[in-house]
């Protein structure tokens, strides 16, 4: 249209033009990654130096309550977390009560740790439970009764048979959970087993709770995090890298942030493209 | 009188099963019955999971009765509700196959890992295009407010990039102060006031003010 | 340092069939924002809605059997009661014996609300007012270059405290924000704009995080990196 000058083109772009722009700039950032540099924020030093307290036999419970659209965010932290609780000796039951596609993350963990699986035996190592809905209510059964919620693990092994849960009921013989969300199931956990009744045995106070969660989490949860409540806080495909740059384990989350790199520069370029638009066209109004 | 147990009654209910979590949280220890496996609270809270199971039927229901609509009315999107009558159907089967054999059919994990799985990412990552164009559209520091709120913004965003600190090292230190003490007034105040709300509204709807939960008798 | 394990592309031709099938209902949903609404997006989009509902009916009545039907089974005849309540949620499609669903509603409510109302409390309220008023240790820095935490230095204690009071007396509507009061509500709004604006940055690290794993996908399918 005549009398239109380059900004108010700019403010009337297509929006598809932006949709291809991104797309093919979070795409093509993986065929030759770069790895720049990571810093560590306090909240996932934090929780790396809780997966390093763990003793030998000490029983931690992942609780995955991500389904596969959050495996950006969540699923690098979860194999890292994992790797380290073989590397300190740890025992691990894995459940989940929020999502229905547990068994392709778990089976996708299994995968990408193949010297971690082969060693460890399961029902004596680890055991996975898989998925059973309830929300808060489940959380607050398996704070005293595993049983009532998981009878028997994905084999159909009753429960009372697992050489793991023999003397586990509950959550005074765990040491803490972590808990991969997407919304609210730390806070399940934080209100039913952290400030709950039950007492850990060896400590004496009640299993503490980390997350390793989305990155929205990182805002929502930082006062949770900063209040004591939770231990440690992982948030998104950063705090995921931070983990892997902690624990040795370059995974996919590392490779990610090239394109996270990328991405955002181009939509902080975007944003200030905008305003000066909206700066140019105002005074041109005037 | 025929009101009680259609309204009264109702409430009643809610408000003792209430109140028997609240004593296990609180007193659970000192009352016997009530706390630890087996016990009142345990078992009011099985009960309530296998209600919460057993509701999924009434979501299939009615997209089943959503889309038979569509089908008999002979509508534009006719065809689509029958192919997901058709393939729901289909799913369902090889699903009550496996709960009765205990054998997980290979097409079932097949459609699961290959349809399912990456059909819901794929749904949930399209937001990523509506929030660039939006940001773009709507990201304008027309005032005080939105000054704060873009500046914001823009530091956390170059601070969870590890392009940030290439460009300024000023980037993650400012962006990583804006997330670990710059955001927390605003989010504990929402976390508490939520909180608050959230107390006010389970008291109004024990005490049978919130009658949301409930339908009308017609 | 431990390299991202690789798995091998598939040779089964099911398998490769799968990711290729994944691969075009990927990009069938993607027409829609990258083109325009289109048949292709809407039979992938129904495709979705009939898989996860029928996977989590099963998903359901799987969890059901092992936590009522096998107890009912091996003798827990209690296990009938809750059985009953569940089917009695069915009574809301009947708009006269409708009443009859408020029982198994009511469980419900009563259960969600009475472990949140004992339980929110500590965290969500009392722990952060605590962590809020609780200064930093004697001897803390005043002034700590980014200390990453409210209590690493006064000025960042100060900050979050002043805050909060502020924030919180934004959200309290019994009264009129004018006065000596307006000041400080207006304060109040510039700290949740601020977490607001923290709030947004961490989305779009999310957001962007799923569509960049899609982009992966894609690039995993066509062999152009390890899968």
């Amino acid at each position: 249209m005549s009398g239109q000058n380059i900004w108010d083109k700019l403010q009337n772009v297509d929006r598809r033009v932006f949709y291809w722009i991104l797309f093919i700039a979070l795409t093509v950032p993986f065929l030759s990654p770069i790895g720049l540099p990571i810093t560590v924020t306090p909240s996932t030093q934090s929780y790396y130096d809780g997966l390093k307290s763990i003793q030998s036999g000490e029983v931690v419970v992942l609780s995955i309550n991500s389904g596969v659209s959050a495996w950006g965010d969540c699923l690098p932290a979860m194999i890292a977390s994992v790797h380290k609780v073989y590397d300190q000796g740890g025992k691990l039951i894995v459940w989940s009560i929020g999502y229905t596609d547990v068994d392709i993350t778990w089976a996708k963990i299994k995968e990408k740790l193949p010297d971690v699986f082969s060693k460890w035996k399961e029902g004596e190592n680890y055991v996975y439970f898989g998925y059973c809905p309830g929300q808060e209510t489940n959380v607050a059964l398996l704070a005293t009764n595993i049983r009532a919620i998981y009878p028997k693990d994905v084999r159909g092994v009753s429960t009372d048979q697992i050489p793991l849960m023999k003397d586990i009921n509950g959550a005074n013989k765990i040491k803490f959970v972590l808990s991969s969300d997407t919304g609210d199931a730390q806070m399940y956990y934080i209100r039913q087993w952290k400030n709950g009744q039950v007492n850990y045995e060896k400590t004496g106070k009640p299993p503490t709770v980390a997350e390793m969660g989305i990155a929205m989490n990182k805002s929502g949860d930082m006062a949770y995090y900063l209040s004591g409540d939770e231990f440690g806080l992982v948030a998104g495909s950063r705090g995921a890298a931070e983990l892997e740059a902690l624990t040795g384990y370059k995974g996919d989350a590392t490779i990610t942030m090239d394109s996270i790199s990328v991405s955002h520069v181009l939509l902080v370029l975007a944003i200030i493209l905008t305003n000066i638009s909206m700066f140019a066209t105002r005074g041109k109004k005037k | 009188m025929s009101q009680i147990y259609k309204r009264e009654m109702v409430f009643i209910v809610a408000g003792v099963v209430a109140f028997v979590m609240i004593l296990d949280y609180f007193f659970g220890k000192n009352i016997p019955g009530i706390s630890g496996a087996g016990n009142l609270s345990s078992t009011l809270q099985t009960w309530a999971l296998i209600i919460q199971l057993m509701a999924i039927g009434l979501g299939a229901i009615n997209l089943i009765q959503v889309h038979y609509r569509q089908i008999s009315r002979k509508t534009n999107m006719a065809l689509y509700s029958a192919w997901f009558m058709v393939f729901f159907a289909i799913l369902l089967l090889l699903g009550f196959y496996k709960l009765a054999t205990g054998v997980e059919p290979y097409p079932y994990t097949w459609i699961f890992a290959n349809v399912y799985v990456s059909l819901g990412a794929t749904l949930y990552a399209i937001t990523g295009f509506y929030i660039f164009s939006a940001a773009y559209r709507a990201f304008r520091a027309r005032n005080i407010d939105a000054a704060i709120l873009l500046i914001g913004g823009i530091f956390v965003l170059l601070a969870n990039a590890p392009i940030g600190e290439v460009i300024w090292g000023g980037f993650p230190l400012i962006g990583n102060w804006f997330n670990n003490v710059g955001q927390v007034p605003g989010m504990r105040t929402f976390t508490v006031v939520g909180a608050l709300g959230l107390l006010a509204y389970g008291f109004r709807a024990l005490i049978g003010k919130e009658r949301g939960f409930y339908s009308e008798v017609q | 340092m431990i390299e991202n394990i690789a798995v091998l592309y598939p040779t089964d031709p099911l398998a490769i069939a799968g990711l290729w099938t994944a691969l075009f209902l990927m990009l069938a949903i993607y027409s829609y924002p990258l083109w325009k609404e289109n048949p292709v997006y809407r039979f992938a989009e129904h495709t979705f809605v009939a898989t996860a509902l029928a996977i989590g009916i099963i998903v359901n009545l799987q969890s059901l059997m092992n936590t009522a039907v096998t107890p009912l089974m091996k003798g827990s005849f209690l296990m009938i009661i809750p059985i009953i309540l569940g089917l009695c949620m069915y009574f809301l499609l009947v708009p006269k014996q409708r009443w009859v669903s408020r029982y198994p509603i009511a469980i419900l409510v009563g259960s969600s609300l009475g472990l949140g109302i004992a339980s929110n409390p500590l965290p969500s309220i009392i722990n952060q007012i605590i962590s809020t008023v609780t200064p930093p240790k004697a001897g803390t820095a005043v002034w700590a270059m980014f200390p990453g935490s409210p209590t690493g230095d006064w000025f960042s204690f100060a900050f979050v405290a002043v805050g909060c009071v502020c924030a919180t007396t934004y959200f309290l509507l019994t009264y009129e924000h004018t006065g000596p009061v307006k000041p400080v509500t207006i304060a109040g709004r510039y700290f949740i704009m601020l977490a607001l604006g923290a709030y947004f940055g961490n989305t779009v690290l999310f957001r962007f995080s799923m569509l960049a794993e899609r982009g992966q996908y894609i690039l995993k399918v066509l062999g152009l990196v390890p899968l």
